[in-house]
């Protein structure tokens, strides 16, 4: 972080699809850098298929938000392309957003998907991840989602030590393999949005 | 050094009870309390030292589970969300005039902006009705400090105490310092010889607990003070009244704005009955007053009074807040700053959005049996004449049945209207009356219309979508399952007024068949569509045993 000032993330998604993992994995690993951080989940009334959007709040002075005012975020996360456009007013001018290609269409309203996608890819900033595909090609079903993260991790203040170190903990339970693969799809998402 | 870790601020009420020596959690779920009894559930299931968490029919009854395990003068928690207090509050007022033994902290989570809720009510209104002290945090640090000193302020003052926490705080995870020592559950006895007929409200004993309690107020306020705290150096005689997550936006707001916190004269209230000489000070020191706090303006309309003349005090009431609605940090910036911030998205952008996205309304998982139950309902129906079916609903996953491509449920007020409401329809002359009702919200407070429904000759029909879980809040175990034919039958239906049906596709047109039968029939009856909950079933939540180990 180049200043004292709180980096605000915003994770948006659909309900099943590890927003909220996404956001603690990043909350953990900024924590672990020794920030300050808080964080806050919003899902709505059912289990599933709902908006889910976390925000993140990390800084090197304490933070007592746990929401991230309109027009002032510095990075977006988004799980799901309209979802993306739905938190994109949370964002300051000038903020990156890494998003997926990959929409979920679970209502009847959704509007055309590459009229979504040719929106946002349109946008200052905004990086857009096949993340389907990555999946399909890795043969390893969250592989896009995590892909997605370590394309944000480009913008975040955390080390790949710190990140690895994370990743470790939280797939420990699923064995050597999972975390391998964690970790590979993390460094292919990163690797997109350096090259 | 003390260790810090990443916690909820549920989370981290559960953790500071067992640190403090709780020996027992009650409650019903409810978003947002409900991983408070999750958590602390967890911690017990880990260490496995004596405690207990008990999942209680309905938030009353979970109460007096708390009470008793006071009264056995143990330390203990019953959670709920703010309307799960309306259905115990008869118990929580009058525990006010019983008074405590071992501490009791009664966590209640709001919900302003109402994300999972029916209404926005504020229990600090209600504990300040009960003359119930009341602690309100403001992170998730707080939420860990203020529930230990609260089991210390209950036992010392000999009264429950109220947590009050909001959904932004309830679910917003952060660092939290905890203590170095766990406490066992210890107790401090029974009630004493002296004290322990005053659990008994017969009107003469009553009457002089309730004026005990009103001579402890001065007491009470007292011991509230400590956390309302006073500045008073503000230059330019702008004053911040504020609570709760007003007290963590505004602070945040400063801090990213690289404000002196002098610039303002600042009144935070961390607790409740509130000192009124506090209000009476900070109007002196004050022009302006700025009012953040969520929910009602409560505070707000505590200082207007005092104000009257002297100085302006903006907030809820004359709009420069909306009335409805939980702040955010937006909120207080635009209030006090004068200005919102230009962000990414600019007009015409803006314009471009709006025009693609519509909201996605959380929907119940595809397979779920309640789809399958209402299409059978609905059909049949139809398919007897009525053709505009008016179905009393209930509070569930099964209440998204509300939405399209269902449209099947055209009520849902509190836990257990449905059943009651159909009941009042059928008195009215509607016929067929049909109520439905998840298996834990008949067993909340359902249960009590069928004994007036088994004695009745309406053409009254109560169906129970029953998937033995209580699925909206994320898969509890119920207090009961599979009873609820037997004790209609206990209570007077006969064996042709009680129906089971499962939900499945390929049974659809059978069960359609069958219900057309019996709405035509002039009298109640039960129907119970049994099928088990998929996300229930992914978490393998069935093979749990049914009784909890105590
Ligand atoms: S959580 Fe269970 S009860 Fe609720 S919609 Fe999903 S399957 Fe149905």
């Amino acid at each position: 972080m180049k200043n004292d000032n709180t980096f605000g993330l915003v994770v948006a998604g659909v309900g099943g699809q590890g927003a909220v993992t996404i956001a603690q994995l990043v909350l953990g690993a900024a924590w672990m850098s020794g920030l300050h951080v808080l964080q806050s989940e919003v899902h709505g009334m059912s289990q599933r298929g709902g908006e889910v959007s976390a925000h993140i709040m990390i800084s090197k002075k304490k933070v007592t938000s746990p929401t991230i005012e309109k027009g002032t975020g510095d990075l977006l996360i988004g799980l799901e392309p309209l979802e993306a456009l739905r938190h994109l007013v949370y964002l300051k001018k000038g903020a990156p957003v890494v998003s997926t290609t990959t929409a979920i269409v679970n209502m009847d309203s959704y509007p055309e998907v590459d009229r979504v996608n040719k929106l946002l890819s349109g946008i200052d900033g905004v990086k857009m991840i096949d993340s389907e595909s990555l999946s399909k090609e890795m043969r390893f079903p969250q592989a896009g989602t995590i892909a997605l993260l370590g394309a944000a991790a480009t913008y975040l203040p955390i080390t790949d030590k710190i990140w690895e170190k994370v990743i470790q903990e939280r797939f420990a339970s699923k064995g050597e393999k999972v975390i391998e693969k964690n970790m590979r799809a993390f460094m292919t998402g990163k690797e997109l949005i350096l090259q | 050094m003390k260790k810090s870790k990443l916690l909820l601020g549920d989370e981290a009420l559960a953790l500071a009870a067992c640190d403090a020596g709780v020996k027992a959690f009650y409650g019903y779920p409810g978003t947002p309390s409900t991983e408070i009894f999750e958590a602390g559930e967890k911690y017990i299931e880990k260490t496995n030292d004596g405690r207990v968490a008990e999942w209680a029919a309905n938030e009353k009854v979970a109460y007096e589970f708390a009470l008793g395990t006071s009264y056995a003068g143990f330390r203990t928690v019953v959670t709920m969300k703010h309307v799960g207090l309306n259905v115990a509050f008869d118990a929580f007022v009058n525990s006010a005039i019983t008074g405590v033994q071992g501490g009791l902290v009664v966590a209640v989570a709001d919900d302003p902006s109402m994300h999972s809720s029916q209404n926005e009510q504020d229990t600090r209104v209600l504990a300040d009705f009960a003359h119930i002290p009341l602690l309100e945090p403001a992170t998730p640090q707080e939420v860990y400090d203020f529930t230990i000193q609260a089991f210390e302020l209950s036992e010392r003052l000999k009264l429950p105490v109220v947590l009050r926490l909001v959904t932004r705080l309830a679910h917003s995870r952060g660092e939290v310092y905890t203590a170095e020592k766990r406490l066992a559950p210890t107790s401090v006895g029974i009630p004493s010889e002296e004290e322990k007929n005053n659990w008994v409200l017969i009107p003469a004993i009553a009457r002089g607990r309730y004026r005990d309690l009103r001579d402890k107020l001065p007491n009470i306020i007292d011991a509230a003070a400590k956390y309302n705290s006073f500045s008073a150096n503000g230059r330019l005689k702008e004053g911040v009244l504020m609570a709760g997550m007003g007290i963590a936006y505004f602070e945040q707001y400063l801090s990213d704005n690289d404000i002196d916190p002098k610039k303002y004269n600042q009144l935070k209230i961390g607790a409740y009955p509130v000192d009124v000489q506090l209000l009476k000070d900070f109007v002196e020191k004050c022009d302006t007053i700025y009012v953040f706090e969520e929910d009602y303006p409560y505070l707000e309309d505590m200082i207007i009074p005092y104000a009257e003349g002297k100085c302006k005090v903006h907030g809820r009431r004359d709009g420069i807040l909306a009335i409805d609605g939980e702040l955010n940090l937006s909120t207080v910036r635009t209030v006090l700053a004068g200005k919102k911030v230009e962000g990414k998205v600019d007009d015409d952008l803006l314009a471009q959005i709006s025009d693609l996205i519509e909201i996605r309304p959380p929907k119940l998982c595809d397979g779920c049996g309640h789809s399958d139950a209402y299409e059978a309902i609905t059909k049949a129906l139809k398919n007897i004449g009525v053709d505009d079916p008016r179905i009393f609903g209930d509070i569930g996953c099964y209440t998204l049945g509300v939405q399209p491509p269902f449209n099947a449920i055209n009520t849902c007020v509190e836990m257990g209207a449905s059943l009651s409401m159909a009941f009042g329809a059928a008195m009215a002359g509607m016929s067929p009356a049909v109520g439905v009702i998840g298996d834990s919200t008949f067993f909340h407070s359902g249960m009590p219309t069928l004994l007036s429904a088994a004695k009745s000759n309406l053409n009254l029909n109560l169906i129970i979508m029953d998937n033995a879980i209580v699925g909206m809040t994320g898969q509890q175990v119920p207090v009961a399952a599979d009873i609820a034919p037997t004790l209609a039958k206990a209570t007077g239906f006969e064996e042709d007024q009680v129906h089971v049906f499962i939900p499945l596709p390929k049974k659809t047109n059978e069960n359609i068949e069958k219900l057309e039968k019996i709405f035509k029939e002039d009298k109640p009856s039960l129907i119970v569509f049994k099928r088990k909950c998929i996300q229930a079933m992914r978490r393998k939540l069935y093979t749990k045993p049914e009784k909890a180990e105590v």
